[in-house]
């Protein structure tokens, strides 16, 4: 799909490293995602995939290199960060709800108190959510009354809620259970076709294979292989890649 | 209620019929004892001995509180003293128009938070059969005469017959039960108009002998007043409450309560004598200038396009504010509510650039502002106003109302205090860190009564000239500054229980670390240290009893020293000390049991 329009370039990682204490967790990652690009991220666990979103929207702060989203670089400076994490939306693994708000709050808090919209709006455009994400009568209630999965569905209306410019996925269904991951890969997958510039941490292979544009392989904190679904799973170079395209499909 | 719908929902969830529980018998009696009393030969001699023990500490305290030779009149006589110390008699209405504002405050919150629980005929039945169990323990270890014994033995009868109807025939019946509580306080009001109770009085400081027939007209037309104003305030609440938005209802009360302790004591009880010319020249001037200025800065602050230059300009007023306080300090002539106000504009502004918004959250903001300033000059006004009422010493209360003032001054500081060490202890800044881990070990590692020793002999010389303040406003200053030090650790405590997650989601969104606080951690951190927070309460009511200790007249030292020392009632020290724990111990067995409620109010949300 690349290479038939000339598009922005939304995220671009230079030279990223990142240790924790001695432990280098990222060795130099570079990478470049376009606008409305859907880019899956797979490799063993500790191979630096979720540290790498996570330093996207400086939930973690990388020591080396540079990071722009949407042109802006990540700097030390607060003003900078609330404006990107504004634009980059995030869903993590164990969904993060807020438990003593309803369904509601949860989706609106931000979009009043950081985006400054009126109540009305905000309640507006969180039903509509609602409904993308096809849980539309649970507004009133608590997470905690909810199912893993229709909680992680409330995470990402919740992140949409903000109007992001791209939206990052940390491993959105590994703690669910077997019968409620399709429900939120449905949505992932509602989400990538209305064009939202994605990257997606998972270790879902039929997700990766049907909705990416392109498949980055990380293993030791480096990218090993990265190219198309198709030559990702048919036709990878490195041993590496083939050796953990082996155990686990 | 809740739980059944739950368990609804979940049933609707799974989409299938299962089978229903076996029917479980009723226990009788017996099939109780022996599963519970007599279940093996041990726990058979474990409850006799329980039985004994009981039987006989029962006998021998029921004995001593109703001997013939115990001096209950020295309690009778000096109800007044107890509760309101030397609070005139002929401004005594204010006492209770103080009170009547609490009762009407109670009424209203019980309408417009819908009080709606329920008790069933079953647990109603339950409650009766406790009390008839009550009197019969009573009537069978009291040294009470045949006749006493015999109406108690009635009462118990009625009550047995009542518990056997709602658990026998209307098990499924349902009171609601503020209805419960209102009758019971309903009937315990009227005993007062037909029970003879007995007539203690005081003639001329002179102590009368007490005269048979109901209470005095002093007493029981004022509670019976009392309990009207809540009935009436209910049904009022009542009609309003679908007509007004339930957010701006509850925020009213929510700040009635807060101010009902001020205000009792500053305006109603205190009756300053204000001088009219001065208010219009210059406290009304001062009001309204705030007010006007304050808000159009403040509206300009919280535009939500104000951007960097809008923290500028608020961080630059909390400098002004800090300098005009330092320089008023060095002589420069200023009324201390401008710079009160001062500091309370700079403080607002500083916040405004967080909580900006649309044009209705503005509003709010600005309606915030006008009200906390009105409320606060209006406090000071009446505060630097001389008291008329004339008592002996520097302060108008004494007795319980002194030790109820105390303990709700005390926490009412001390919660704001304690908060903003727990997040100066936590927080990431270091010289906030050190301030607060600072304050709260050094608290920490130093006796209350030394503290309440201290305040009251140090404080007023650190007080700018001309300001005095007396040994009980001392002592609450005292208090609240030790309270809070150990609110700030059990308020950490919830801090550090809030998981890393919730931090990262909020930072996610871009929510700033103000705002996260204030919306996402302190809710739910305040939430998890109810338990700590209600022992702290109480525990803060129990130790004002220390105020004795500093020579203050509360409720103990009224018991044991005031009391206790009258020449018609010498040698009544322990029937007045019995009589002060009861009271102490009533107050705190209702927080804790009430504190149990909330405790399952707040866990609806987590689950």
């Amino acid at each position: 799909m690349t290479g038939l329009e000339s598009r922005a370039d939304m995220i671009v990682c230079q030279g990223v490293k990142k240790w924790f204490g001695d432990f280098q967790a990222l060795r130099g990652i570079d990478m470049t995602v376009e606008e409305r690009e859907v880019v899956v991220v797979l490799g063993p666990s500790g191979s630096g995939k979720s540290t790498l979103i996570r330093c996207i929207n400086r939930l973690e702060v990388h020591q080396e290199g540079r990071i722009f989203v949407d042109g802006i670089e990540l700097t030390n400076d607060l003003r900078n960060i609330e404006k990107i994490r504004s634009e980059v939306g995030m869903v993590f693994q164990q969904f993060n709800l807020f438990p003593h708000l309803t369904i509601m709050d949860n989706i609106t808090l931000a979009p009043i108190w950081v985006r400054k919209k009126p109540r009305a709006e905000a309640e507006a455009l969180a039903m509509e959510l609602l409904e993308r994400v096809g849980i539309p009568e649970q507004v009133d209630k608590y997470p905690g009354q909810l199912s893993g999965g229709q909680q992680q569905r409330v995470a990402i209306a919740r992140a949409l809620a903000m109007e992001p410019r791209v939206m990052l996925f940390d491993e959105p269904t590994s703690a669910l259970d077997p019968e409620m991951i399709k429900e939120v890969l449905d949505v992932m997958k509602e989400l990538a076709r209305t064009g939202m510039t994605m990257i997606v941490v998972t270790h879902e292979m039929g997700f990766a294979r049907e909705v990416a544009d392109r498949i980055i392989f990380m293993e030791s904190g480096e990218i090993v292989e990265e190219g198309t679904p198709e030559h990702f799973f048919t036709n990878p170079t490195e041993d590496r890649t083939k050796l953990f395209l082996s155990q686990i499909l | 209620m809740d739980e059944k719908r739950e368990q609804l929902d979940w049933v609707a969830a799974a989409e299938v019929e299962g089978e229903k529980p076996p029917e479980v018998p009723p226990h009788g009696p017996v099939v109780w004892a022996r599963e519970n009393l007599f279940s093996s030969v041990g726990s058979g001699i474990l409850t006799v001995a329980g039985l004994i023990v009981a039987l006989g500490f029962f006998k021998g305290m029921l004995g001593y509180i109703f001997g013939a030779d115990r001096k209950w009149d020295a309690v009778a006589t000096n109800l007044r003293l107890y509760f309101t110390q030397a609070y005139p008699e002929d401004q005594y209405v204010r006492v209770w128009v103080a009170v009547g504002v609490a009762m009407a405050l109670a009424g209203l919150s019980a309408a417009i938070w819908r009080a709606n629980g329920r008790i069933t005929g079953y647990k109603l039945g339950g409650g009766s059969f406790g009390l008839a169990g009550g009197l019969l323990t009573l009537l069978l270890l009291s040294p009470f005469s045949w006749r006493a014994r015999l109406i108690y033995l009635l009462v118990a009868l009625v009550f047995i017959g009542i518990g056997q109807y709602l658990r026998s025939v209307r098990p499924k019946l349902e009171v609601p039960a503020l209805g419960v509580i209102v009758g019971t306080l309903a009937v315990l009001v009227g005993s007062l108009w037909v029970v003879p109770y007995g007539k203690h009085t005081f003639v001329d400081g002179q102590v009368q002998p007490p005269r048979p027939g109901t209470v005095a007209m002093t007493t029981k037309l004022p509670w019976t007043v009392m309990l009207l104003v809540m009935i009436v305030a209910y049904f009022v609440g009542k009609a309003v409450r679908d007509k007004v938005s339930p957010g701006l209802a509850k925020g009213l009360l929510s700040a009635g309560w807060m101010l009902l302790l001020p205000i009792d004591y500053f305006v109603i009880l205190r009756d300053p004598a204000l001088d009219y010319g001065q208010v219009f020249r210059v406290d009304v001037p001062i009001f309204l200038a705030f007010a006007v200025a304050g808000s159009a800065i403040l509206w300009w602050l919280s535009s939500p396009h104000r951007g960097e230059i809008g923290r500028v300009v608020a961080g630059a007023m909390v400098i002004g504010a800090g300098v005009f306080w330092l320089a008023a300090a060095f002589g420069l002539s200023v009324r201390q509510i401008v710079r009160i106000d001062l500091v309370m504009l700079a403080v607002v502004a500083l916040a405004a650039p967080t909580f900006a918004g649309e044009k209705a959250i503005r509003r709010k903001f600005i309606i915030g502002w006008v009200v906390i300033l009105a409320l606060v000059n209006y406090l000071a006004m009446m505060v630097n106003t001389p008291s008329t009422v004339d008592v002996p010493g520097s302060f108008p209360l004494g007795g319980f109302s002194l030790t109820l003032l105390v303990a709700s001054a005390t926490l009412m500081m001390s919660f704001p205090i304690g908060l903003i060490l727990a997040l100066g202890r936590t927080s990431k800044m270091p010289i906030f860190r050190l301030l607060s881990t600072t304050y709260i070990e050094v608290i920490r590692g130093v006796p209350l009564i030394t503290i309440l020793i201290f305040f009251k002999i140090i404080l007023n010389l650190f007080l700018p000239d001309g300001m005095v303040l007396g040994n009980e406003m001392a002592a609450i200053l005292g208090y609240s500054l030790f309270s809070a030090a150990y609110l700030a650790e059990n308020v950490r405590g919830g801090l550090q229980s809030i998981r890393k997650g919730q931090y990262e989601a909020a930072a996610a969104l871009g929510m700033s670390t103000p705002q996260t606080t204030s919306f996402i951690v302190l809710p739910q951190a305040l939430r998890a240290v109810v338990p700590p927070l209600v022992s702290g309460v109480i525990a803060t009511f129990k130790e004002t009893s220390l105020l004795f200790i500093i020579g203050l007249f509360d409720f103990l030292r009224i018991g044991y020293v005031v009391v206790g020392g009258q020449t018609a009632f010498v040698g009544s020290q322990r029937e007045n000390l019995l009589f002060v724990a009861f009271i102490y111990w009533i107050i705190t067995f209702s927080i804790s049991r009430s504190s149990v409620q909330l405790e399952k109010k707040l866990g609806l949300g987590e689950r």
